[in-house]
């Protein structure tokens, strides 16, 4: 991530506020910063959606493709992602400076989406036992300013509500079954995101478990726990990252403070979705 | 290329026979409330293992959980190549690897995602046990491989490579254990072979909230946990509680660990004198 280099006296002065239950910006440990959230932007894609969290900036565009289904899951669609460190981000990214982050959160996202709960993967499938649709999720990063992970998994959930998936007409003739993609833009169908899962990052910085860390605060944490969190309060994937430990007693209050965060931002963000969905509102993009 | 025309070219894209024979889903625990293997749901597979296997390594380690086998092999600390990746930090790589025979489907030579994935986790869970700030300027190299996978590899792998670790002499807090759990409703078994665990990911009914698994590494003597990893859809007391019981299962390794470190320090004294 990108370099930030506090001095011991900055790491001091976080620390001690936190134990005033204070937070450099003012927030309370459960709070989320600022939130911009934006969809349909990119008319090329299928589906496509920015997320702007304080300073971090997410773009992510959907595009589906018809292939052949996995022999070992004949009735179900797939899904791929892919993530792409933009330079633009901060120069360590150039090269191939960003692939060991973008295979992680890559890595946590394909096994937050991994149940089949998540979406309805078994609407994806068109043929059974020939023909699916396989989802291709594009993240770019744009800039960093913390909680990452969070951001990432917001934008991949606003984009595939926003995903158009285009009709599909099947005609029976003497060589076998012919498939016909509809290209009409408005004859499309919608994918079910409810129980899309949201990662939540609990951060542990003193004796504080703290979700949506700043950049400032990331590096003063030692250790934090990423869990996906469906609308229904179930984890769909944990991992543990940074290079302290951790004890039971506080993973499992982290866990609850996680679940109660990722309830509530699910349900504002499928909330904000409808809303923004139901109003014509004219594209922003990145002009502000 | 030029084709071979003496030669039957066969298809581009194979697909191994076992893609086609779709497993029936199978229920973990039968009429007698045992395992499909025997054992009970909350029965420890039987465990062997050694350090010292590999002579020209510093140090290294085999481990044994019946058809799970693992071997790795620890070389450092040695002097970091590049001049950009200096620390006053000793770094501390992990290379994960599945053999190619190993799992039931064949895998492919080159690092997958979910061998770097596992890489990045065997990391998280030796990163907090290593005293990193006395190797300045160095790096310490640990390469896993898992010879067959019979379920719960990841464990296996954390277990030995903190063996190799401790057997190379590298300076730590404390010994890495770990343990898995797979879960599925209110049942949760323990040590989880491939079939289970694959049977608890692959559920096909969207009914179940609770199926998964899920491993914890473990640092006994300062009663921490170093890493902790899930999958599937699990519900947060299922979760707080698997982790509790796979802290307990850890413990019961403990002793098994010390006892295969203090034999090897005896047979190298053996060898010496």
């Amino acid at each position: 991530m990108t370099d930030v280099d506090l001095s011991e006296a900055e790491k001091t002065f976080i620390l001690h506020s936190m134990q005033d239950n204070f937070r450099e910006d003012g927030r309370g440990c459960e709070d989320f910063r600022h939130m911009e959230v934006e969809t349909g932007l990119i008319s090329n894609t299928n589906g496509s959606a920015r997320v702007r969290l304080a300073s971090t900036d997410i773009l992510v565009g959907v595009k589906v493709q018809l292939v052949p289904v996995d022999p070992n899951k004949p009735n179900v669609g797939r899904i791929e992602f892919f993530l792409d460190c933009s330079a633009n981000a901060t120069p360590a990214f150039e090269g191939r400076g960003g692939e060991g982050l973008a295979s992680e959160i890559t890595a946590m996202l394909t096994r937050a989406y991994s149940c089949p709960s998540a979406i309805d993967y078994p609407s994806l499938c068109v043929l059974p036992g020939q023909q699916c649709w396989l989802l291709y999720i594009d993240v770019l990063l744009l800039e960093c300013g913390g909680n990452l992970f969070d951001a990432v998994s917001i934008a991949v959930k606003s984009a595939l509500f926003n995903l158009r998936i285009p009709n599909v007409t099947m005609t029976k003739d003497e060589g076998g079954i012919e498939l016909d993609v509809s290209d009409d833009p408005f004859d499309f169908k919608r994918l079910d995101v409810a129980g899309a899962p949201i990662i939540v990052t609990v951060n542990k910085i003193g004796h504080f478990h703290v979700v949506d860390a700043s950049e400032k605060e990331e590096v003063c944490s030692l250790a934090r726990l990423m869990l996906g969190i469906t609308e229904k309060g179930t984890v769909t994937a944990m991992k543990k990252e940074g290079s302290g430990s951790l004890d039971t007693d506080s993973i499992s209050e982290m866990i609850e403070s996680a679940k109660k965060v990722g309830v509530e931002l699910n349900k504002c963000l499928l909330n904000i979705l409808m809303t923004e969905e139901g109003q014509e509102v004219k594209p922003v993009g990145f002009l502000r | 290329m030029p084709t071979d025309t003496r030669r039957i070219s066969g298809p581009e894209i194979s697909h191994s026979p076992y893609d086609y024979c779709l497993t029936p889903p199978i229920d973990l625990i039968g009429a007698d409330k045992k395992r499909l293997d025997g054992r009970l749901p909350a029965q420890l597979r039987p465990l062997f293992l050694r350090a010292g296997v590999i002579s020209q390594a510093r140090g290294s380690g085999y481990i044994e959980v019946d058809q799970t086998k693992v071997i790795c092999a620890v070389y450092g600390p040695r002097e970091v190549l590049r001049r950009e990746d200096f620390s006053l930090k000793g770094q501390l790589t992990c290379d994960f690897k599945f053999t190619t025979f190993s799992c039931r489907l064949r895998r492919q030579h080159q690092q997958d995602n979910q061998e770097k994935d596992l890489s990045v986790q065997l990391l998280e869970a030796l990163e907090p046990a290593v005293c990193l700030q006395k190797y300045p300027k160095s790096q310490i190299n640990i390469y896993v491989t898992v010879l067959q996978n019979d379920g719960s590899a990841l464990s296996a792998a954390i277990i030995c490579a903190s063996l190799a670790l401790a057997s190379a002499g590298i300076e730590m807090y404390d010994l890495v254990l770990a343990s898995s759990v797979a879960m599925r409703d209110a049942l949760t078994i323990v040590d989880p072979t491939e079939r289970e665990e694959e049977a608890v990911l692959n559920k096909t009914h969207k009914a179940e909230l609770n199926a998964g698994s899920m491993t914890v590494a473990f640092l006994p003597s300062i009663n921490q946990v170093s890493a902790i990893s899930s999958d599937g859809e699990i519900l947060c007391e299922t979760l707080t509680k698997s982790m509790r019981l796979c802290v307990e299962n850890c413990l019961k390794l403990y002793p098994v660990l010390q006892q295969a470190l203090v034999k090897h320090r005896l047979d190298k004294q053996a060898d010496t004198s």
